[in-house]
């Protein structure tokens, strides 16, 4: 199989959206013909409320480059408030994961309503340009590859100890 | 580092006489609550067996009442003992319970979650000075040089909402407050330099997790991270796995977390966890004007919303 | 080993012009799990459905994947056809190649290896997923209206017409509500009693209404189609069976001298009495904090004069408990009455305008009993001061509303309108008087609305000003009132003879005692808050539960009677079925595991979670967990991103299948 890749670097984008807005407005930007790259990969959850964090770290660790998290304006909630629980849960989140050190501009959250098909395209092409010139997230990556405890040995005790395995 | 400085290090931050009086108080109570039969124990301190030296202990008897102590050396959070480290001593009736500041602001917490009812529950609260940071000599008197981090900010020395208080505090000090410093420190770096920062902490964590077995608010039956089907986790000393760890654990306390501090504690490969928690704590208070607590409340920062809550982060 | 087939749809062109079905067809092959791949032209035309029962059966397959449009479009037609081949219908999934892959893309290579990439997602997903069936939920097929007002008596009306039972609460002696009150009704003057008492005989009269006047909810158990309600029925004093409602009770009792409630004070009313000549039910109540023989144990005139013997001064309160599958609350709305500031309001009050201190300044109610017929007054209007004829009355409308600094701050709706109204019946009454109207905006719109305020204006010479009141003050018999005309910039002095307040609307005092019973929600001015502002008006967010008129905001008559007749129209609409069915997508408690923190009561916006006791076989209580109510649950998994331990997870939409969608990015 071969790609023409536009990029040397494609980023994988992940998209985590609730199914009344959000997945609605992708479709719209469908039915409308927006054009936008095709990085993106969107997972449907009933409610913004339904996006537990793990998800995010894991998409993170499994590759992600950059991951959206998009749903109901407050106001238009399916289930009334989910987006509003989500809205807290996510502020914390970030903060979060960037004080651990992750770059926050690859964490992009959007309310996209049913209506707003060019808002989806919009938000997506960002992202996805916005990674393309950030480069692909190394650090999980990184992660994911090492073994075993990357600390010195910076004891003689330790080292000795080491020595005598 | 200046002399006056150096002098200050080794100046007691506490006599004698404010243990004796709080540990008087202690003891006073605990014989009434046990004579009088209104509890069925006293969870408390007791002297450990090298000099200086505290462990936990539940008392239930009055002869046994005049064990109970209390000193600089009382590190341990109780509160854990109400959930699962000692879960039989629930059910034999009411419990008395000796609570530093930090203590109360998980037993406050433990109540809000359902796990405790305040009406079986007799508090004892204790002023606090200020406690051993993990690894000090305990023979030595408790000075600038040898008192936990978390005590150097401390906010909650009176513990808020006890049925009675023990012991005065003594007049104190400023200390300067060195994890908040290093929190700074940390925040003014790139992500890139907070990423090596914490790499190199959790590459070493050994998922022994006694962070999470000495933590109050980690009574789950089934931890997130012992699950297998979804293994939400990866549960081997990996550095990948325990990256995720800790950040899961961080936000599963976010907002509820009491500033303990005993993660960080008895943790053995000295990760500084509390920088995580004081990290969350901070923000929350920041977003949401909300103290882990402080003051009864029923939901928490994460379990509720307001229509104006901040959104600037979302497009 | 799973056996998945994947059916890759053409749709035409739609798809296959940007998308390389036969290669993501391949492609799909080879994933471990699949055991058929196919692509088709149409598939969701009858013989592409054809085909997919076809292979289901012939493959044995335990999952499949359409790749195709929009689960939007069509996940409903591919579950149905799965389901007639015998597969559970939640277990196939849409993976959508269209609206989100070969109508955004251009590129057929990046379109052919996006659409390959959200197949394969799909497929792990797919081999995830567990058979659901779909709950349902009996229906008690009796509704409870709460409140007697015209929302709750239109609404009662309509249902039992449909022909199901209402049990309807009135809190008050009469059913009637506000309207019964009112002299004249906008836009047409017609009188308010002349339209209202038929109404209120046709619930008394109707077969399949059950009245409970003096009475309220105390409790209310269960979810919709199977509410229990415990109504406490207040002591009367009076056994209803017996009493014939000769009214001799009332006219011989010796306190003749209490305040009576319905006419705002102006009149009397015996300690026994009906609160107004056509309440209905016609029986008495005696009003124990007044009557003699309460207070003092002497008196029992009315006992004595009761032919059927109906008085029962031992009566207690009792409790009836009545099942119903649905509620329509209907509990109408307080006038603002807040004179200076009590201390543990948050509502400013109005102390400037005197009012409660001042007697020739009133609240609208008022001036709708001096306008009755049937008032106190017999309709003359008077004040109540002096009882002389007023000939200046000063009107001032948004008394309470629209001051954000007072604590209210929304538009109660109907003042501009009984405003205008009074002034005519006024101008009708006492042809030498003059009215005067402060107002802020005058707000009409509703149908012959603007008509009604211009002819008051215009030919009923109401002087309306505007502009706000900032002062009033006794000046002799007069009440001074001092205010600015905005418009000309002036200040503006009227000597007036009576003062008439439109005062706001507000919740009920009480309304939110009653929201945590029923376990709905309200707004910060205690006002029930609808599921959807503009697309479930009359829908609470817990299910089984409707509104219906001032209680959820300022209404109207005409407003608050379409919205009784909505939500008795959900009613119905409920009740249309012997069972509700709903789709299996709830929440379920791992009770193993659930350590009771209830982080997932807390955030459940529709109040399906509950406090399940485990009990052993003695009926000790072992430990409690959270429970999911499956026909309150609204299924969208708030509870499980906040439960700690994930002992709650949300069918179709499990940690298990997401994770597996992400591993396979």
């Amino acid at each position: 199989m071969h790609h023409s890749k536009k990029h040397a670097f494609e980023p994988k984008i992940v998209a985590f959206v609730c199914t009344w807005c959000t997945y609605a407005g992708a479709d719209l930007a469908g039915t409308s013909r927006l054009q936008y790259p095709a990085n993106v990969r969107v997972l449907k959850f009933p409610c913004t409320g339904r996006i537990d964090p793990v998800f995010i770290l894991r998409a993170f660790q499994k590759g992600a480059d950059g991951v959206l998290v998009s749903g109901c304006h407050p106001g238009d909630c399916h289930y009334m408030a989910g987006n509003l629980h989500a809205r807290r849960r996510f502020a914390a989140f970030r903060t979060l994961i960037e004080f651990v050190g992750v770059d926050l501009d690859r964490l992009e959250f959007s309310w996209v309503s049913a209506a707003e098909g060019g808002k989806w395209v919009e938000v997506v092409t960002e992202l996805t340009n916005r990674i393309l010139t950030m480069g692909p997230l190394e650090e999980f990556k990184a992660l994911e590859a090492e073994e075993c405890w990357s600390g010195k040995l910076d004891t003689p005790e330790l080292q000795e100890a080491y020595n005598n395995i | 580092m200046n002399k006056s400085a150096q002098k200050l290090d080794v100046t007691p931050l506490v006599d004698e006489s404010y243990c004796a009086a709080a540990t008087q108080a202690i003891r006073c109570e605990a014989t009434r609550l046990l004579t009088e039969g209104t509890v069925a124990a006293v969870i408390g301190y007791q002297a450990g067996r090298r000099k200086g030296t505290a462990m936990p202990t539940i008392v239930s008897s009055p002869e046994k009442a005049a064990e109970l102590i209390f000193s600089s050396a009382c590190v341990n959070n109780l509160a854990l003992y109400l959930t699962k480290a000692k879960k039989e001593v629930r059910g034999k009736g009411r419990l008395a319970i000796v609570a530093k500041g930090c203590d109360m602001r998980a037993l406050a917490g433990l109540i809000a979650e359902s796990q405790v009812k305040r009406d079986e529950l007799v508090i004892i609260g204790v002023a606090c000075a200020g406690v051993y940071a993990s690894g000090a000599d305990r023979a030595a008197p408790l000075t600038n040089a040898t008192i936990a981090r978390k005590c150097r900010e401390c906010v909650v020395h009176l513990p808020e909402g006890a049925d009675l208080l023990a012991g005065s505090l003594p007049q104190q000090p400023m200390l300067t407050p060195l994890e908040s410093q290093e929190l700074a420190r940390l925040e003014a770096l790139t992500p890139a330099g907070r990423w090596a920062f914490w790499k190199e902490h959790f590459s070493r964590c050994v998922r022994c997790m006694a962070c999470r077995q000495v933590c109050p608010f980690c009574y789950c039956e089934q931890c997130l991270c012992d699950r297998n089907r979804p293994q939400a986790l990866e549960s081997t000393p990996r550095p990948a796995g325990n990256m995720a760890w800790h950040i899961v654990r961080a936000m599963h306390l976010a907002g509820r977390c009491a500033g303990c501090a005993e993660c960080e504690r008895v943790c053995p490969m000295d990760i500084p966890l509390n920088l995580l928690n004081r990290k969350m704590a901070k923000e929350l208070k920041e977003l949401y004007g909300y103290e882990a607590g402080l003051q009864p409340q029923e939901k928490g920062p994460l379990a509720e919303y307001k229509d104006t809550d901040d959104q600037s982060f979302i497009k | 080993m799973s056996r998945i087939g994947v059916f890759i749809c053409h749709c035409g062109e739609n798809i296959s012009r940007t998308v390389d079905v036969e290669r993501v067809a391949a492609a799909a092959r080879k994933l471990p799990g699949v055991a058929f791949a196919i692509d088709y032209k149409y598939m969701c035309s009858d013989p592409g459905q054809g085909l997919v029962k076809k292979v289901v059966v012939e493959q044995r397959l335990d999952g499949v994947v359409v790749a195709a449009c929009s689960p939007r479009m069509h996940e409903k037609t591919f579950r149905n056809a799965v389901k007639s081949a015998g597969l559970n219908p939640f277990l196939c999934e849409m993976a959508n190649i269209r609206e989100h892959c070969s109508w955004v893309h251009e590129d057929r290579e990046e379109a052919t290896a996006k659409a390959l990439d959200i197949v394969r997602l799909m497929v792990e997903r797919v081999k995830k997923n567990k058979a659901l069936q779909p709950i349902t939920v009996p229906i008690t097929k009796r509704s409870l209206v709460i409140g007697g007002g015209i929302a709750g008596i239109q609404a009662a009306l309509d249902i039992a017409d449909c022909g199901h039972q209402v049990v309807l609460v009135e809190r008050e002696p009469s059913i009637g509500g506000h309207m019964a009150q009112l002299s004249e009704t906008f836009p047409t003057l017609d009188c308010s009693q002349c339209i209202m008492t038929p109404k209120m005989v046709d619930v008394a009269n109707h077969p399949n209404i059950r009245l409970y006047t003096y009475a309220e909810v105390e409790s209310v158990d269960g979810y919709i189609g199977n509410f229990s309600i415990t109504i406490r029925k207040k002591a009367r004093s009076v056994i209803e069976e017996k009493c014939t409602g000769c009214g001799i009770c009332s006219t011989k009792c010796p306190q003749k001298k209490i305040k009576s409630e319905f006419d705002c004070n102006l009149g009397s009313r015996p300690a026994i009495y009906v609160p107004f000549p056509q309440a209905v039910p016609n029986t008495p109540v005696i009003d124990r904090a007044n009557c003699t023989w309460f207070k003092s144990g002497k008196c029992g005139v009315c006992a004595k004069v009761c032919g059927p013997g109906a008085i029962d001064y031992n009566q207690e309160d009792e409790l009836v408990v009545e099942p119903v599958g649905a509620i329509v609350v209907a509990t109408g709305f307080d006038l603002y009455d807040i004179g200076p500031k009590p201390a543990d309001s948050p509502i400013d009050g109005y102390g400037e305008f005197g009012y409660g201190t001042i007697p020739d300044v009133i609240d609208g109610m008022t001036f709708e009993r001096l306008a009755s017929a049937s008032g106190p007054t017999g309709g003359k209007i008077i004040r109540p001061s002096d009882g002389k004829e007023p000939k200046q009355v000063v009107f001032i409308q948004c008394v309470g509303s629209r001051a954000r600094e007072k604590g209210i701050s929304y538009c109660s709706k109907i003042c501009c309108m009984y405003t205008a109204k009074h002034t005519m019946l006024y101008h009708h009454k006492v042809h030498d008087g003059q009215a005067y109207v402060f107002f802020m905006d005058a707000r009409t719109p509703g149908k012959n609305y603007d008509e009604f305020w211009r002819r008051a204006v215009e030919e009923e010479e109401a002087v309306y000003i505007r502009g706000m009141v900032s002062r009033l003050y006794q000046k002799g018999d007069k009440v001074v009132v001092m205010g600015s005309d905005v418009l000309v910039g002036v200040q503006v002095e009227i000597e007036a003879d009576l003062v008439v307040l439109a005062t706001a609307v507000q919740a009920r005092s009480g309304a939110d005692t009653l929201a945590q019973k029923l376990g709905i929600s309200y707004d910060k001015y205690t006002f029930y808050s609808e599921a959807h502002a503009k697309l479930k008006p009359v829908e609470c967010a817990t299910a089984g539960i409707y509104l219906a008129g001032a209680c959820q905001g300022p209404k109207d008559i005409p407003d608050a009677v379409s919205q009784a007749s909505a939500a008795a129209a959900k009613v119905m609409t409920l009740f249309a079925r012997d069972q509700l069915e709903r789709e299996p997508i709830v929440a379920r408690v791992n009770e193993r595991t659930c350590v009771a923190c209830f982080y997932c009561k807390k955030v459940c916006p529709y109040g399906a979670v509950e406090e399940k006791e485990i009990r052993d076989r003695q009926g000790n209580l072992i430990r409690v967990v959270a429970y999911v109510n499956p026909g309150v649950c609204g299924g969208c998994g708030t509870c499980q991103a906040t439960c700690p331990s994930k002992s709650v997870e949300l069918d179709g939409y499990t940690d298990e299948q997401v994770m597996a969608m992400i591993d396979a990015l």
